[in-house]
């Protein structure tokens, strides 16, 4: 559609029809101001949420975690750090902590090398790759329940294939969902939807600009060569995307939960030590335990090492992600 | 067996043969990896019980036990589940899309003071974990009576989406000036703009928007568990926690098949709105 014919039928539009003074014709008020006003007007719906719906509950969650509140016994009491010295001294914090934290330092790099990877395979031009994209892409698409069940089944300790693939090779059964296996799982199960990161890096890989491979090749690099100082540079934004997105996911995952046999938030009382990540030690304060006033405390804790950890990134990647300033240099 | 071929300039032919056929084998291995646990859970979905419970694993059930999806459907009330979640993600991606829409228009194409901050504030907000916020909001959810009730997911949808309200900036800044230039000079308002010029050209980022919040709503497990009594609750709820025996053994196999039919149609919404969402999702990652 041409600009023409959009604004053809606005002539005769609403303010024609109702024969009102129109804004602009309105005295005393500039343009410069309904423009500000209209800002405001526009991003109400997202300020006014963002207030309620987050800075309410976390100044909400703030004030708990100054408190023994639980939900049901009127006779909380004000308690100012106790939470705090109590999470910073049980050793629970710390080890699921370092779980989180493992578990962040495996899942994100494995999954961005293991999507690239997939990426720089299915960028080749070989027939079917359509279809070999769709299929690497489709587990990236299940809901999280789906997976949990899935792999539920594939590690099932009698009637998983997991274990009937080890037992022809005349290895022992394993109890995969639990203790010391069960991270592995959980690895897994992340790994499973790295066509999130093919899919991305494959935009930016055919962003990659074919002079800058030409010239790689006339002055003889070699395909790693390439692949390293090219394609991974070009990338990086796009790696960088995936890895903040990435330890986010990585700290907020339910999936422990869904790998119980329950499934359930009252799962975390069977939950295998190996999978008992910071988010699960909030869930089984709050749920198992009813201690809000103590879980909420957590939770501010693990807000303030998200702040810290993703302005890490951005400081340690400033000088080593690159941005391509001159857009129009693709085409 | 290539690289003894006699002729020397058919050998980088051979040599590219090869090549490929390394690759197209790696490329099958891996596919089968990632397939395969579709395919298991398929399996077990087919099996009986008692082959379910067996160890060694039955590879393949003895008899296909195909009324195991019918079962599935009649041991819970698997339809009222899924409507539930169909009512849920359909008020849910409606609101948010148009919501964020909105806002996403505000960001593109107005001006005011502190419109930095806010930007900055709403590209921040990404990187929140929505646990964080799900347990507070959900204690005042619970005094405010919307337990149990679907307005969580209207307030949520009301509020727009960072992420969603990014996708739409990006698209209307894209959109040259004039378009609402000559709306101003005949006096429309910025609501009319919006609703009557900008909305209409934007079809493929509203469809993106909508199939991703629906996904989203549909995906969706805790925050329905936690708001949620049973009988209200949705698919994925129900498919987690409801497969059980009156004495309380999960019966694995019709949960096999009752998940399946679950991820069943969002693999199907993903195959249909592929080629828009895939481009859509990858050029998003890249700003």
């Amino acid at each position: 559609m041409t600009v023409d014919q959009i604004s053809v039928p606005d002539r005769t539009g609403p303010a024609a029809r109702t024969g009102r003074a129109t804004p602009a014709q309105r005295p005393g008020i500039s343009m410069t101001a309904r423009r500000q006003r209209a800002f405001y007007l526009f991003t109400s719906p997202w300020i006014i949420g963002f207030l309620l719906l987050t800075i309410v509950p976390m100044a909400y969650a703030l004030w708990l975690s100054f408190t023994t509140y639980d939900g049901i016994s009127p006779h909380w009491t004000y308690v100012g750090l106790g939470n705090y010295t109590e999470l910073f001294s049980d050793p629970q914090t710390w080890n699921s902590l370092g779980r989180t934290g493992l578990f962040a330092l495996t899942s994100v790099p494995l999954s961005i090398i293991a999507g690239l990877g997939l990426a720089v395979l299915v960028n080749r031009p070989i027939k079917g790759r359509g279809l070999f994209r769709t299929l690497l892409y489709l587990p990236a698409v299940v809901p999280p329940v789906g997976v949990g069940l899935t792999f539920k089944a594939l590690f099932d300790q009698n009637s998983g294939a997991a274990n009937g693939v080890i037992t022809l090779f005349g290895f022992d059964a394993l109890g995969w969902l639990s203790d010391p296996y069960a991270r592995y799982v959980l690895l897994m199960s992340v790994l499973w939807a790295a066509g999130n990161v093919m899919i991305i890096s494959l935009a930016g890989l055919q962003d990659v600009p074919r002079e800058l491979h030409e010239a790689a090749r006339i002055d003889g690099a070699s395909a790693w060569r390439t692949f390293r100082s090219i394609t991974v540079p070009l990338l990086s934004p796009v790696l960088l995307f995936q890895t903040v997105t990435g330890v986010i996911a990585s700290v907020q995952t339910i999936m422990p939960l869904l790998l119980t046999p329950e499934g359930t938030t009252a799962g975390v009382t069977a939950l295998p030590q190996s999978n008992y990540l910071y988010m699960m030690h909030v869930f089984s304060q709050y749920f198992a335990l009813g201690r809000y006033g103590y879980a909420s405390a957590l939770l501010w804790v693990l807000f303030v090492l998200i702040l810290i950890a993703t302005g890490l990134i951005f400081k340690f990647t400033s000088g080593v992600v690159f941005y391509n300033v001159d857009p129009e240099a693709k085409k | 067996m290539t690289a003894t071929s006699p002729l020397p300039d058919s050998a980088p032919r051979a040599r590219i043969r090869v090549h490929r056929l390394v690759l197209y084998t790696v490329l099958v291995v891996i596919t089968g990896l990632f397939i395969g646990p579709f395919g298991w859970l398929i399996l077990s979905g087919l099996k009986t019980p008692a082959e379910l419970a067996a160890s060694p694993v039955h590879w393949l059930p003895t008899d296909f036990q195909w009324h195991n999806f019918a079962d599935a459907f009649n041991l819970i009330d698997f339809l009222g589940y899924a409507r539930n979640s169909l009512i849920i993600a359909l008020i849910y991606a409606t609101l948010v899309t148009l919501s964020s829409a909105w806002v996403g228009f505000g960001f593109a194409r107005l001006d005011a003071p502190g419109k930095k901050t806010l930007f900055g504030i709403l590209i921040g907000s990404m990187m929140l974990p929505q646990m964080i916020t799900l347990l507070p909001t959900y204690l005042i959810f619970a005094k405010l009576g919307m337990v149990d009730t679907y307005w969580p997911w209207v307030l949520w949808g009301l509020a727009a989406a960072p992420y969603l309200v990014f996708l739409f900036r990006q698209f209307f800044a894209g959109l040259p000036r004039e378009l609402e230039e000559a709306a101003i000079i005949d006096g429309c308002g910025y609501g009319t703009i919006f609703w009557r010029i900008f909305l209409p050209q934007s079809w493929p980022v509203l469809s993106a928007s909508f199939v991703i919040a629906f996904t989203w709503s549909w995906g969706d497990y805790i925050a329905p568990q936690l708001l949620l009594s049973t009988d209200k609750s949705t698919l994925a709820v129900a498919v987690m926690s409801t497969y059980v025996t009156s004495a309380g053994t999960p019966v694995a196999n019709l949960q096999a098949a009752a998940s399946v039919m679950y991820v069943v149609p969002i693999l199907l919404i993903f195959l249909i709105a592929q080629r828009g969402f895939v481009a859509g999702m990858s050029t998003t990652g890249l700003k």
